[in-house]
């Protein structure tokens, strides 16, 4: 029987392939250039290149990254030189001249003008025109960008000669130097259709897969989406270059990897840590934690619906349409407690809508509420909700309250929210059912009928992120935005009238008390009771990359800020290594410092194809094994 | 082999096959908020009347039955699976297609390191019977059997990767890195490979060692290995050639059958050590409720399923006569 | 036998958790120090919410084991009332659901699970009202699971069914005139007994093992932690990178020691009562 020794070379062969990719990592070749790349960790999920169809906080950062606006934001959020590097207003404030920057290129060479920037503003202006004209409504893909030149009352763009842009706006503003627009390379974009760009229903949505081409700093080379995407450094920037010659952006399941990796130092940046992790890393001498004041809040919403009954749906007591019934209920919330608890103290107690991260805009209430649940008790009664023999409060129409409290499946730190909420607004004898939604359906759930929707809820927690001017976040209590972006139904035609008149102001001690009335009229009257200012966590280490830079300066972080100023300003802390490195280096998983890396890019399918090929080659070893042992079993039976 | 044998199996499994489409179908019709909200999910200021523009688009306002049901079977069959909602704009078809292979790299090689090492402790357990290896490879597989894969994979990647720093804590590649040589990438992908390897080997070997042990006492019972060691062959030889080609065949057909139960370990594994397969992409879609590709996912791991059975099917028709009837 | 042993410990704790250690402890009620270390008073440490890890467990336990019980339940219903039926009326009903019987083995069940408990917690709708002391949300999963696992129990009753059915006694009792719904509660359904009981006890440990894993994927509710949602919030707050091994610990071994108890009790419950391997020791 010849069999035995053929298996058994067979076994052994299938055992070596495996053992030897398991033990390779020991034995690195010495390659020739130097290769520096950034790792950010983040765990969003990285599914955007094509910056329309922006909704997160990663998809932003990433366009930052391979595009400028119109005006980046600088230091301190300021406007600053971008796609163009001056501006200027006319008197009468409804013209907006740019000058864009001469001798600029695209990163594959081609010169950027001043014509790209008014096709990037066209693509709005058109999907806006589109938007009013049809009884549909249109938007360009997540129609999150769109609102930043039509706040600021864009009418038409043009360009006079391929240095100049030239922005006609319907009211005097300053809220196009803040327009968070990327300018796009006409060369490349131009051959789509308005519908692909904005992934209309029935088009095929253009992707914008790399290689991207952009004016910004890095540009996207290489994308596994859902998993990470690579920017190589752009050769042809126009401003000061980053240390780093790639950037990664990778998504993790869990901020736990995350921050084991960053501690073994296979990724260098991590958003988003979570309260103990931030607390323990604090003492890692390699690691620098930084806690961002955030620009946004998390809230109680209210049910405020008061244009009639909806049949099917609706809030379960008209209480919640009484201002006096919502203050008195804002009297028994502990803002501190929440911070402390389910925030890990890493946040500011809530009060107004407008966050004091806005340190221009943000003014603290006239009259301001402390937790207190007598003086709750005290006001509802007042307010014409008395009890019942057994201690439930009841509303005007002689009914029981009791309020469904839910919040998405994605902000599980609700849960802890919520809890607190049920037991003190127990001690007023009102009743509280508190269960998470599915996010998808409870966005539904939110809608009025104005949106198509039944208003089907009492109470939901959620938050909102803001952008460098207060205004959009201002914009979510108005009435205009019933039915789209309104989730607490807040009807204040004063309110209403004071975001159009801030949006347009200039004078800033002007605007400053159009926003503080604005804030205290919410605030009084609290459709939103504020719960805190959740802080940004972000660790990085300290050991490879250095100038990090926080943007704002003050309580802002060195990346996912509002721009790509933090990746511009990094220096390379590491010495340059010799070239060849000294054998049977230990297996460790990243680069020691400015550990040396391959040299040119590799493309992206020889790495399936090798995986590929090496599964091949296991499987083929595998079947012979068992091939060899039914054919010695089938000729033993003979 | 008789061609109807092959023809009904291939019959069934088309069958099963046409009766996963229909389950998505109706998963579709309930899936949570109405599917014109699930389609238009993000969208700000959805008028009335786009939601009915976007019915009659879709087909929704056609009955259920039949148009409703033949066009979702037709287009499925075509290939098109709909549009993800998290990979907004990509189909779901390409999105499945970016995380197959790492998830058939992680499980091929992690079934066949399974299969040899189980077969390896089986076999050797019902050999050595009552012995204490035997007591202990019990032992040991029923209580990776009773550890949920996710734990193993937290433990290993706690104490190899965080703490004592062998080996990456993410991923199947390291992001970024440029290879100099196929030997390169091969250490890279190796050394990404170990732990979840490790985790979804010892999650299966159990199994198959049970398998392979009662297999092996039952065939050393068996009157003919008395005969044979009578004639004097050795039992290392008896063990080879006619145990192992009799556990053999149960193993086949427990692969397959495997398939449907490894799955919910295969996902939690991917989700533990960050790879970039299918089981991270359920995950991510699950906590989206993106419906599109966890039908897709459904779906494609069904088929995988029904085919890996029907391969089964064919190949133990192939090695045991008797069942071609 | 030591799985018993265990079984027995761990079902004490399942009974009667408010008795041993009072209520389950919330963000509200919880006393102790944020993610701290076993310290005094605090035998296995606390989580980020300060609350006592072995009141979680042992509250986890009566979780855990509760909503394996009801999905064996569910599960073991399905499978026996599908198996008897399938086996004894035979003929075309049994091809039919013996079709959807493989069905059921073939595809994905897991899958499936993910997809229909959002799908099916909507239906359901507010989650306050309570099965047995469980909330709406984890009685969802249940279902779920029930729906989605009876089909090994079902082939394994079929095939006893089947052997049963030739027997001379259901013979006799169809000469007489029994029905067939009598002949299958009367005469089948208590010599199948034996079987579901040992099959049982299997099914639970596997419907444990799925809860938890459902759990660990997003599916579990905070406001009644089964043992695999303190895993998975063990890890969302990073408990296993900081070291914080008091958290995840205590749920882990519990699921692994109720599993591979009920695995050794149920293989031993099967020697000895599964007929056909009778005489096998």
């Amino acid at each position: 029987m010849r069999s035995p020794i053929r298996t058994r070379a067979a076994r052994v062969l299938v055992a070596l392939g495996l053992v030897l990719t398991a033990v390779l990592p020991v034995a690195r070749l010495a390659t020739a250039s130097n290769h520096l790349i950034l790792k950010t960790g983040t765990d969003q999920d990285l599914q955007v290149l094509n910056p329309f169809s922006s909704i997160l906080v990663v998809d932003f950062e990433i366009f930052t990254l391979n595009y400028d606006l119109l005006l980046n934001f600088g230091q301190d959020l300021e406007p600053a030189p971008g796609f163009a590097d001056s501006w200027s207003a006319s008197d009468d404030g409804l013209t907006w001249t740019f000058h864009i920057r001469d001798g600029m290129k695209w990163s594959d060479g081609t010169p950027a003008t001043s014509a790209d920037a008014l096709y990037t503003y066209q693509l709005v202006i058109d999907a806006t025109a589109k938007s009013d004209a049809s009884e549909d409504g249109y938007y360009l893909g997540a129609g999150y960008l769109e609102g930043y030149l039509t706040n600021a009352g864009i009418k038409s763009v043009s360009a006079p000669d391929a240095s100049t842009l030239v922005v006609e706006t319907e009211f005097a503003n300053t809220l196009l130097l803040n327009a968070y627009v990327p300018i796009l390379p006409r060369h490349i974009w131009e051959s789509h259709t308005l519908d692909e760009i904005g992934s209309a229903e029935g088009s095929t949505p253009f992707l914008n897969e790399p290689p991207v081409v952009g004016t910004g700093p890095y540009q996207a080379t290489e994308w596994q989406p859902g998993d990470h995407i690579t920017f190589t450094r752009n050769p042809n920037y126009w401003g000061k270059q980053g240390a780093a010659d790639q950037v990664v952006v990778q998504t993790f399941q869990a901020m736990d990897t995350a921050v084991q990796a960053l501690k073994s130092g296979e990724i260098d940046y991590v958003r988003g840590i979570q309260p103990d992790q931030f607390t323990a890393l604090q003492g890692d001498p390699n690691i620098q934690v930084v806690e961002g004041i955030s620009n946004g809040f998390s809230e109680i919403a209210f049910n405020t619906y008061n244009r009639g009954p909806i049949e099917g749906g609706g809030a379960s007591t008209t209480a919640l349409q009484d201002p006096k019934f919502r203050d008195a209920l804002a009297w028994a919330i502990d803002q501190q407690k929440l911070v402390d608890v389910t925030l890990g103290g890493f946040g500011e107690p809530g009060t107004t809508i407008v966050p004091p991260f806005h340190t221009r805009w943000h003014s603290p209430p006239d009259n301001p509420r402390s937790f207190d649940i007598a003086e709750a008790n005290r006001r509802l009664d007042a307010a014409g909700y008395p009890r019942d023999a057994s201690g439930n409060r009841l509303d005007k129409e002689g009914k029981v309250i009791t309020l469904r409290v839910t919040w998405p499946d994605s902000e599980a730190e609700h849960a802890t929210d919520a809890q607190f909420i049920k037991e003190w607004w127990s001690e007023l004898g009102v009743g509280v059912d508190a269960f998470v939604t599915e996010e998808g359906k409870l966005l539904d759930d939110l809608l009025p009928p104005e949106g198509g929707g039944l208003a089907n809820f009492d109470i939901e927690l959620w938050g909102w992120v803001g952008d460098p001017d207060p205004t959009s976040l201002l914009n979510v209590l108005r009435g205009e935005e019933i039915g789209s972006f309104s989730d607490s139904f807040y009807d204040n035609p004063r309110y209403d009238e004071l975001f159009l008149l801030q949006r347009a102001e200039s004078d800033e001690a002007t605007r400053f008390a159009q926003i503080k009335e604005m804030q205290n009229l919410t605030y009084d009257e609290a459709p939103y009771i504020i719960l805190y200012y959740d802080a940004e966590l972000h660790a990085y280490r300290t050991d490879r990359f250095g100038g990090w830079t926080n943007q704002p300066s003050d309580g802002g972080t060195p990346l996912f800020g509002y721009g790509s100023i933090g990746y511009t300003h990094l220096t390379d802390l590491s010495a340059v290594p010799a070239p060849t490195q000294e054998p049977g280096a230990t297996a460790g998983p990243s680069a020691a410092p400015g550990g040396p890396d391959g040299g040119s890019t590799g493309s992206d399918s020889t790495p399936l194809i090798l995986g590929i090929a090496a599964l091949v080659v296991v499987i083929a070893g595998g079947l012979l094994v068992m091939r060899r042992r039914s054919a010695t079993a089938a000729s033993e039976e003979e | 082999m008789g061609g109807s044998f092959v023809a009904r199996r291939l019959g069934q499994a088309a069958i099963t096959i046409v009766a996963i489409i229909l389950i998505n179908f109706v998963l579709f019709r309930l899936m949570p908020g109405s599917p014109e909200r699930v389609i238009l999910r993000g969208t700000p200021n959805v008028t009335p009347e786009r939601i009915e523009a976007l019915r009659e688009r879709w087909g929704l306002n056609d009955p259920v039955f039949p148009d409703q049901l033949v066009a979702y079977i037709t287009s499925t069959l075509t290939g098109d699976l709909g549009y993800s909602f998290i990979a907004r704009g990509q189909t779901v078809v390409d999105v499945l297609a970016q995380r197959i292979w790492p998830t058939i790299l992680l499980f091929g090689l992690g079934e066949m390191v399974a299969i040899a090492l189980g077969l390896a402790l089986g076999a050797y357990s019902g050999w050595r019977r009552g012995g204490p290896i035997d007591y202990l490879g019990n032992s040991v597989s029923l209580i990776l059997y009773s550890t949920p894969y996710f734990l193993l994979g937290m433990g290993f990647l706690l104490v190899f990767a965080s703490s004592i720093k062998w080996l990456p804590t993410f991923g199947m590649l390291t992001a970024g890195r440029v290879y100099g040589s196929p030997f390169e990438f091969l250490a890279d992908l190796g050394a990404h490979l170990v732990l979840p390897l490790a985790t979804v080997s010892l999650g299966l070997v159990g199994q198959y060692a049970i398998v392979m042990r009662s297999s092996i006492i039952e065939t050393l019972s068996e009157d003919y290995v008395n005969t044979a060691r009578a004639m004097g062959l050795s039992e290392g030889r008896i063990l080879r050639h006619h145990a192992l080609p009799n556990a053999l065949l149960p193993t086949v057909t427990l692969i397959a059958i495997n398939l449907g139960y490894v799955i919910a370990g295969a996902i939690t594994v991917e989700v533990v050590f960050n790879w970039p397969g299918l089981g991270t992409l359920t995950v991510q879609a699950l906590t989206a409720r993106d419906y599109p590709v966890l039908q897709g996912v459904f779906l494609l791991l069904s088929v995988a399923v029904v085919l890996a059975n029907l391969v089964a099917d064919l190949v133990y028709g192939v090695l045991d006569p008797r069942v071609r009837t | 036998m030591v799985g018993l042993a265990i079984l027995t410990f761990f079902a004490i704790l399942a009974a009667i958790p408010e008795v041993l250690v009072g209520p389950l402890q919330t963000a509200v009620t919880s006393i102790g120090p944020r993610l701290s270390p076993p310290i005094d008073g605090f035998p296995l440490g606390t989580d980020e919410l300060g609350r006592d890890i072995v009141n979680l467990t042992v509250h986890g336990a009566r979780i855990s084991m509760t909503i394996g019980l009801l999905a064996t339940v569910v599960t073991v219903a399905i499978g026996v009332l599908v198996g008897i039926v399938s086996g004894f009326v035979g003929g075309r009903i049994d091809a039919v659901l013996m079709r959807i019987t493989d069905f059921f083995l073939v595809i994905p069940t897991f899958v499936l699970a993910l997809i229909l408990t959002p799908i099916i917690r909507d239906v359901v709708g507010s989650a306050t009202t309570e099965v047995f002391g469980i909330r709406m949300t984890l009685i969802v999963i249940v279902v779920v699971i029930g729906i989605t696992s009876w089909s090994s129990t079902a082939r394994i009753i079929r095939s006893q069914t089947l052997s049963i059915k030739e027997r001379a006694f259901v013979d006799r009792a169809r000469v007489v005139g029994a029905g067939p719904g009598y002949i299958m509660r009367v005469h089948i359904l208590p010599n199948v007994i034996n079987l579901i009981v040992a099959n049982a006890v299997l099914v639970f440990a596997g419907a444990v093992l799925t809860e938890t894993t459902l759990s660990f994927v997003g599916l579990g509710d905070p406001f009644q932690p089964s043992w695999g949602q303190l895993l998975e919030a063990a890890r969302s707050v990073g408990a296993p990178g900081l070291g914080a091994w008091w958290y995840f610990v205590p749920p882990g071994l519990g699921i692994i020691l109720v599993v591979f108890a009920f695995t050794l009790f149920g293989s031993a419950l099967d020697d000895l009562l599964n007929p056909r391997r009778g005489g096998r020791r």
